[in-house]
């Protein structure tokens, strides 16, 4: 997981692979998805707590599907 | 196994570690700072780094390599907070998280390019973006976002 100065400079690169070219996107991208409420909880002062609350919702919804 | 509240205070107290210093505690430390046992402190580090967060240990101590967003193994994002540099991101894109734990200061990212070395700077505070250098920076990996299950250092 990394930066590069250009798209032309990720396509450079000794380890560009174009089979994960998708993942190839604009910083913005992924600063709004580094902005997501899972980031973001981290600094809750019951953060193992809440994960575990996310943990057992996602279970109930995949249950309810 | 502990209980969650516990395993709550020990995620703070590592965390808050991170923010002050910019590299993870020992487990005698976590332990001493949570009135426990150096060997429950060993434990229960290991239980959070284990609990399924993108965070690990060096294979075969009980050293913090990684907790995210920060990393206490220097990386090529190197953090600064309000001028001042003492941390380093996991990754490039965990570097774009460090803002959340620095409320209402302006955290930059240092970063070379890996194709040609030249440099990167990135500057955030809070839900802005505040200068990029230079224009036309993207991310990218070849991976799987976390790594591929099967090499994941982390569950």
């Amino acid at each position: 997981m990394n930066f590069f100065r250009s798209e032309e400079h990720a396509r450079n690169w000794s380890q560009w692979n174009p089979e994960a070219e998708q993942q190839l996107q604009p910083l913005e991208h992924y600063a709004e998805r580094f902005a997501g409420e899972m980031f973001r909880a981290r600094v809750r002062p019951d953060f193992m707590s809440w994960l575990d609350e996310q943990r057992r919702q996602r279970e109930r919804e995949q249950e309810g599907k | 196994m502990a209980d969650l509240e516990t395993q709550d205070r020990a995620y703070r107290n590592i965390n808050q570690y991170f923010i002050e210093r910019g590299f993870g505690p020992h487990y005698t430390e976590l332990a001493a700072d949570l009135g426990l046992p150096p060997d429950e402190g060993r434990e229960l580090l290991r239980e959070v780094i284990e609990s399924g967060i993108p965070a690990w240990q060096h294979p075969g101590t009980d050293y913090i390599v990684s907790f995210p967003p920060f990393n206490s193994m220097p990386t090529q994002y190197r953090i600064s907070v309000d001028g001042k540099q003492g941390w380093f991101a996991q990754c490039a894109f965990e570097s774009l998280a460090v803002r959340w734990h620095f409320p209402g200061q302006t955290v930059r990212v240092d970063a070379p390019c890996l194709d040609c070395g030249e440099p990167i700077v990135l500057e955030m505070c809070d839900e802005e973006l505040l200068s990029v250098e230079p224009e036309g920076v993207v991310g990218y990996t070849y991976g799987e976002i976390g790594g591929s299950p099967e090499d994941r250092p982390y569950r």
